[in-house]
């Protein structure tokens, strides 16, 4: 792309040439083998078990779940904040990286979009799993009926739904136009039904100057529209406990905290899916290692700032002098859910710690087993910033315990089932790494010349 | 509920009450008996308007009054009757859930006849009263037994001349809990076999040696409302109340002193304080009480201090507060259910003597019979004669001792012994199931009958809708069978005309009597039916003069309960929810959290936390109790409340029969208890046990969280001495951090920005805003209004299942936090949570479909058709009076439908039967709101304070809960809701309750 800067100058040798490119993304296409295959029918097999358990609990009531009141929202609003900050760095490493020009990013990227787009269906879910009345979901959405009925506009959690829509819509469409490119190359490359669906998919695309201009200009004026995106998005997502009178929720540093968290959640779950991908896909010229170091120091700082306010939470619950947040405060890190605290704080803020090393950040099974320990630190996360704020609020008679229950934990599962079927599917048929944008960094060709 | 109501049945309910109905909003008189279609309606039944029908609540002695509420034909919640003497329009938990009763699903639907395979088949009446006329034939009529629980009226009556007639003197009358001991201690104090009434109202000084007055003893609503009279704080006064007791029951949690003597040294902790005033000479003691005087010498404080483990000094110190008087003490309860009880009793009734309270804070001659003159021994009796085959026929009506009789009678046993079982149980119990023939008796809403708690004082019950099943009432049955049988049977109850006489009829003869006895001079008719509008004809009876037979000191020789080195002492105690046993298949008592411990579904066994930990026991562990008798396995509860040398259970739950919702739930603890009767005729609710962990264990079924209060001032109270000084809301005190400048001048101009708020919108006041003033020194925590909530809104039952998990519907909580213990005197303190009705409600606007809003008259108004369930507003309710709907307890054949036919004949028309995935919470009952501004409407008037009472303020026993009108100025919430006492819980999240609650006052020695 034009407005992509150049690389620091590279030998010639080991790099790929343009026609290498194409041949090598595309080539991510081919055939499945077995092992493809054995992994789809894993995820929907659990995909499936995720689906029996929901009509289980839309059949029986939302009872089938382990809500103990006054846990009143438990794994479901968990796995939402824990999806929709999955999402974020997909965003950020696109949209604001592309701003920035920082040329590392087109190497991960695509990878990062399809996340992105991915997890937020994800998290797209988990509202309408967890309500009462999933039948009546549409109610949460303004739309003019004869009843004369309104939606709150009060309500942290209507703004969500527009956040979560608004997501969606403007990273669905910022993955789809960055794809046309790259599309309209496979396009001419694949026979079958496939190139019908790329015939369709491509919108067209002839590669003309007017195209590429025009190209250009929707790519950055759609990055410049998605960045605040990664921002906003999971402020909004944060007042839905913020804006609560629940201690242990009522804190003003949840935005930036809620950010940071979904920023280095996203990085990890970036890690954990580009280290199999690059691996299984034969990138590892494209994906290089210091592409992992720049994610893993991106890790480093968002993993220090989430530690940062874990301290700062901890010292307001002390200095507002209120005893019933200090009492919730307490019992977040050893009350009954001391497991959890610990399980995040150690994985997110302890752990991280080992990427100041160089060796570690260029060490490809450690950042992926650091990346696993970051998901789960940052699942946890927000399970024990939800349940143990709840389990223990003003009214001492009214505290309890909550324990998920099979529906709970086959539900989340199975919301991981459906975010990998996509990205298995997504990986088969579309270039998982940008063509367009890695040929851009590879420095002029002399003797050959650039094909497709 | 579609299932349960089609078009037929509800036109067919219509009409039920059709025959009669005369007055729209009093009380029908007439027999209501035929069922008349719709087509021409009937023009006293206006569908939507409910008709109330006065008579009278059968769940225990008391004899409380009730107005039945029926809509459309069947009966859906009691009422407290306000004409009715004893109850003064107030009911209790159990009388809230008698409806359930009535509706039960595993009520006997019709008459039943053991086959040769031992199992029951359905016959018809005729058929069954032929079998019982065929097994009465020949029979030598001393061979016939009857066996009634508490019957005193004209069915006791009827029972005694029917046997009579058949030559039989055997009329058995038995309860589980008989006051036997009492009573034989009156008969050697003072030659009366009778039980005085105590004049709770009068005495400023109330002492109790384990008689639980606020639960099960005598009459617990009428003690509660005089209780409170005299100990509630009111105007800077107020009484004070010290309870003896090994375990703290409910009403030692009303005490403003717990003196846990050991068990069975409360008798000694008596004569002591005796001593002490005769010593002292600190009262008028009358003169004859010198007799006592060489039975006192060896009860000095010292002594009884060294029994009872409890201070000498405080033993003197209770003496002379207790001769200050006017005071009462009291035996009863716990406290004589020991082998020697009837020592206690009369230990007590001496310290009442020397303290010159007989007369006039204990009256005799009023009569109060609170178990009919039944013993234990008449049963034993009644045993002995079966097992001797004494007894050929035997007649069971609303008695089950094979369940709550010691069970080393072995009842069962004795019964196999007699050749034909008669049981007219309205439920299949165990006894019900060892009988050879049920003849189904009407609930005590269909029936025709009458009740007399005590002398003077005449109830009546009146059929109030059509049987919900092929019933028939046992009174009818005697007579049918007399017919069936001929003879002098015959002759005497059914006379010339075959068809006329009927158990009314017989009842209105009697009446006639009762007529002349009350000197009224009006036409039988017009006294009936006045009696019937008013539930019944009283008069006050004349307090008879008691003095001290000779030899009288003789009963003071006491034999101290002592278990054998290394046993506990088990005490076995009625539960105030399921009695004897009899609620144990009312879904609502099961579900409803006791009041002391928060269980519910099923029994425990109450251990101190050393004596727990001394064992190796945690909470939930399942324990086998061995005592010489029986073993039970039970779950532990470990509570603080209690000896460590002293382990508690309830009684009433391990049903083997007696339907779905009793049976096979907890144990029995009679299965403890030894059967041989005591000295005084009783039972020994004491046993001397072991325990042992079986290294199960369960999650416990109780609806409390925490028991502390977390210093959050929400259960507040301050010592009587801080109140007369002024010194109100001790608890902020405790807010030590002192507030910093800054802080204060932000708080000062926030306030001033309330304050200009107050001139428009809501803040002005000018509407009306519905508030609740509740006072925690007359609450008591009996939990009346919560069953009275169930009732009211439709709460459904969820099941021990998911109270586990906290997923009760209970609107109305009465939470009961612990402060002290250790080293400090334990102290319990209730505070009833309810929905506070927020004025700046911290539910309403995180509702993303306005499912919650706020009513213009301030409530928080909760629409359940628009909800969708995100639970947001529980989450962010700091009170936590918000409820789910986890499943569908409405929908039939879901796992956990609660309203199996006919139960859902109780369901509020006026109220909506939530769904699933809905939120549901207490709206101060706003269907009784707008009910009664539609009436005041209608008619024209303004509406007046004190025309709305909510459920809960309805049947409060105390009435510690006033609703009304917050912006009126003149109405009682008001002028409640600003006395210095009163607070909201949770004052400081600036959410504007509606409730205020007054704060505890405890009269308090101050050290």
């Amino acid at each position: 792309m034009a407005t992509t800067a150049h690389p620091e100058p590279a030998t010639q040798q080991g790099q790929p040439s343009y026609h290498d490119v194409t041949r090598d993304i595309a080539a991510t296409l081919g055939n499945p083998g077995r092992g493809y295959f054995i992994l789809m029918a894993f995820v929907l097999t659990v995909l499936a078990a995720g689906i029996i358990a929901l009509l289980v609990q839309i059949r029986y009531g939302l009872g089938e779940a382990g809500y103990e009141p006054p846990v009143m929202w438990g794994v479901y609003i968990t796995s939402f904040v824990f999806w929709v900050g999955i999402a974020h760095s997909g965003t950020l490493i696109s949209a604001i990286l592309y701003l920035f020009r920082s040329a590392w990013r087109t190497a991960v990227y695509r990878t990062a979009e399809a996340m992105t787009v991915f997890a937020v269906m994800t998290a797209g879910l988990f509202p309408l799993i967890h309500i009462g009345r999933i039948w009546y979901f549409y109610w949460l959405i303004p739309y003019p009926n004869q009843r004369g009925l309104w939606v709150n506009f009060k309500s942290p959690l209507l703004w969500d739904v527009f956040a979560v829509s608004t997501y969606f819509t403007v990273s669905a469409t910022f993955l789809f136009v960055g794809l046309v490119p790259d599309i309209a190359a496979v396009r001419d490359h694949v026979t079958g039904w496939r190139k019908k669906l790329y015939r369709i998919t491509g919108l067209g695309w002839r590669g003309t100057d007017q195209q590429w201009r025009h190209f250009g200009k929707a790519y950055l004026y759609l990055a410049a529209l998605a960045t605040p995106l990664v921002l906003s998005v999971h402020s909004v997502v944060s007042w839905d406990f913020a804006m609560s009178i629940v201690p242990g929720w009522h804190e003003t540093i949840f935005a930036p905290y809620f950010v940071a968290g979904a920023i280095y959640s996203g990085v990890a779950m970036v890690v954990t899916l580009l280290v199999p991908m690059r691996k299984a896909f034969k990138l590892e010229r494209y994906i290089r290692l210091e592409h992992f170091d720049n994610l893993a120091k991106l890790m480093l700082l968002t993993g220090m700032i989430v530690g940062y306010s874990y301290v700062v939470e901890w010292f307001m619950a002390w200095y507002s002098g209120n005893a019933v947040e200090r009492a919730s405060a307490f019992y977040r890190q050893f009350g009954s859910y001391w497991w959890g605290a610990w399980t995040m704080n150690i994985c997110n803020c302890l752990l991280p710690l080992f990427l100041w090393f160089k060796k570690v950040r260029n060490s490809i099974p450690a950042l992926f087993v650091l990346s696993l320990f970051v998901n789960l630190g940052m699942w946890m996360e927000r399970f024990i910033i939800i349940v143990s704020s709840l389990a223990h609020e003003y009214e001492p008679y009214w505290m309890h315990h909550y324990t998920p229950s099979w529906v709970d934990w086959t539900i989340l599962a199975g919301s991981f089932a459906w975010f990998f079927m996509w990205f298995l599917l997504f990986a088969k048929n579309f270039p998982t790494v940008s063509i367009v944008e890695v040929k851009e960094i590879i420095p002029f060709p002399r003797k050959e010349r650039a094909r497709a | 509920m579609s299932d349960g109501m089609n078009r037929r049945k509800f036109l067919k309910v219509l009409g039920v009450t059709g025959g009669g109905a005369a007055a729209l909003a009093g009380c029908s008189t007439d027999h209501v008996e035929k069922l008349i279609p719709y087509l021409v309606p009937v023009e006293d039944q206006i569908p939507g308007i409910a008709t109330y029908y006065a008579s009278t609540c059968r769940e225990c002695a008391a004899g409380c009054g009730v107005h039945v509420k029926v809509r459309e034909g069947r009966a859906i919640k009691l009422e407290g009757n306000p004409d009715n003497p004893i109850n003064q329009g107030r009911l209790c938990t159990r009388a809230q859930t008698a409806l359930q009763g009535t509706y039960n699903p595993d009520r006997m639907q019709g008459p039943m006849a053991k086959g040769a395979d031992g199992t029951f088949k359905p016959i018809s009446w005729d058929d069954a009263i032929a079998k019982v006329a065929t097994a009465l034939d020949g029979v030598s009529g001393d061979k016939v037994w009857f066996l009634t629980g508490n019957e005193r009226g004209s069915f006791a009556e009827l029972v005694d001349e029917w046997l009579r007639a058949l030559g039989s003197s055997h009329h058995v009358t038995w309860e589980a809990f008989s006051y036997e001991a009492a009573r034989y201690a009156n008969r050697a104090l003072f030659g009366l076999d009778a039980l005085p009434t105590y004049a709770m109202d009068q005495a400023k000084y109330v002492l109790s040696f384990g008689a639980d007055f606020l639960e099960t003893w005598h009459s617990p609503i009428e003690y509660a409302r005089e209780f409170t009279a005299s100990h509630a704080f009111q105007n800077g006064k107020m009484g004070r109340f010290v309870h003896v007791e090994p375990r703290m029951s409910l009403t030692g949690m009303n005490a403003d002193e717990w003196l846990p003597a050991a068990a069975g040294s409360e008798g000694a902790v008596a004569l002591a304080m005796a001593n002490v005033i005769m010593g002292e000479k600190l009262s008028a003691t009358p003169a004859d009480a010198r007799r006592f005087e060489d039975a006192l010498k060896e009860y000095t404080p010292e002594a009884a201090a060294a029994r009872s483990g409890l201070d000498a000094d405080t033993i003197r110190r209770v003496a002379r507060e207790f001769a200050a008087g006017p005071s009462v003490a009291l035996p009863g309860g716990v406290g004589t259910q020991h082998p020697d009880a009837h020592a206690t009793a009369a230990a007590v009734m001496v310290l009442n003597y020397v303290a010159g309270n007989i007369g006039k804070t204990v009256v005799f001659g009023a009569g109060a019979t609170p178990a009919g003159g039944s013993a234990y021994t008449d049963l034993v009796n009644l045993v002995e004669a079966m097992n001797a085959g004494r007894v050929q026929v035997l007649f069971v009506h609303g008695a089950n001792p094979v369940f709550a009789a010691p069970q080393a009678l072995k009842v069962a046993d004795a019964l196999g012994k007699v050749k034909f079982k008669v049981s007219f149980a309205r439920f299949m119990d165990e006894t019900a199931a060892d009988c050879d023939l049920i003849l189904p008796d009407h609930d005590p809403y269909e029936q025709w009958n009458d009740f007399e708690p005590r002398d003077g004082v005449h109830l009546l019950q009146q059929p109030v809708m059509q049987p919900v099943f092929t019933t028939r009432q046992t009174g009818d049955v005697l007579i049918d069978v007399a017919r069936e049988v001929g003879g002098t049977l015959q002759k005497q109850f059914a006379p010339a005309s075959p068809d006329a006489a009927t158990y009314k009829d017989y009842l209105q003869g009697r009446w006639k009597t009762i007529q002349r006895t009350v000197g009224n001079h009006d036409p039988f008719d017009t006294f009936w039916r006045n009696a019937l509008k008013q539930g019944g004809v009283w008069s006050t009876p004349r307090a008879q003069p008691v003095r001290l037979v000779s030899g009288a000191a003789q009963v003071l020789a006491t034999a101290p309960w002592a278990p054998p080195k290394g046993k506990l002492t088990l005490i076995a105690y009625p539960s105030s929810t399921v009695y004897d046993g009899r609620g144990a298949n009312r879904p609502w008592l099961q579900e409803m959290p006791d009041p002391v411990t928060k269980m519910t579904w099923g029994s425990w066994v109450e251990i101190h936390p050393e004596t727990a930990e001394h064992l190796g026991i945690a909470e939930g562990d399942i324990v086998d109790i061995t005592s010489e008798i029986g073993t039970v396995r039970v779950q532990v509860y470990v509570y603080p409340g209690l000896r460590p040398d002293v382990v508690a259970m309830p009684t009433g739950q391990g049903h083997t029969a007696y339907g779905r919702y009793a049976k096979d739930r907890g144990a029995n603890v009679f299965a403890l208890l030894d059967a041989k009767a005591t000295v005084f005729g009783g039972v020994s609710h004491y046993a001397a046990v072991t325990l042992e962990g079986t290294g199960d264990h369960v999650r416990l079924a109780k609806a409390e969280g925490g028991t502390r209060q977390l210093d959050r001032g929400i259960a507040q109270a301050i010592t009587l001495a801080a109140a007369t000084k002024g010194d109100y809301r001790a608890w902020e005190a405790q807010e030590a951090a002192p507030i910093p400048e800054r802080v204060k001048a932000q708080q000062e101009s926030w306030q001033e920005h309330v304050d200009r708020g107050k001139d428009y919108g809501p803040y002005k006041l000018e509407t009306t805003r519905w508030g609740m003033s509740i006072d925690l020194s007359k609450c008591t925590g009996c939990s009346a209004c919560v069953t009275a909530c169930f009732a009211e809104n439709n709460l459904p039952v969820v099941g021990p299942d998911l109270v586990r998990q906290h997923r009760q519907m209970h609107w109305m909580r009465i939470e009961r936090y612990f402060e002290g213990g250790g080293d400090k005197p334990l102290e319990a303190r209730f505070v009833p949570m309810l929905c506070q009705q927020c004025g700046n409600a911290p539910c309403e606007p995180v509702c993303p479909v306005f499912a919650a809003y706020h009513t213009p008259d301030g409530l928080n108004g909760q629409v359940y058709n628009r909800c969708v369930g995100t639970r947001y507003c529980s989450n962010n309710c700091p009170y936590k009076v918000r409820y789910f709907n986890w499943f569908d307890y409405s929908k039939k054949g879901d796992p956990y439908f609660a309203w199996p036919e006919p139960m859902n004949w109780l369901l509020n028309p006026d109220v909506t039967v939530r769904g699933k995935g809905v939120m549901e919470k207490c709206t101060f009952c706003i269907q009784r709101i707008r009910g009664a501004q539609h009436e005041a409407k209608l008619k024209g008037v303004p509406l007046k304070d004190g025309d709305i009472l909510t459920a809960c303020q309805q049947t409060c026993p105390t009435e510690a809960i006033v609703f009304g009108n917050l912006t009126d100025p003149g109405s009682r919430v008001s002028l409640l809701s600003e006395q210095r006492r009163g607070y909201k819980v949770l004052e400081g999240l600036n959410t504007k309750p509606a409730v205020t609650y007054l704060e505890k006052v405890r009269n308090v020695v101050e050290a």
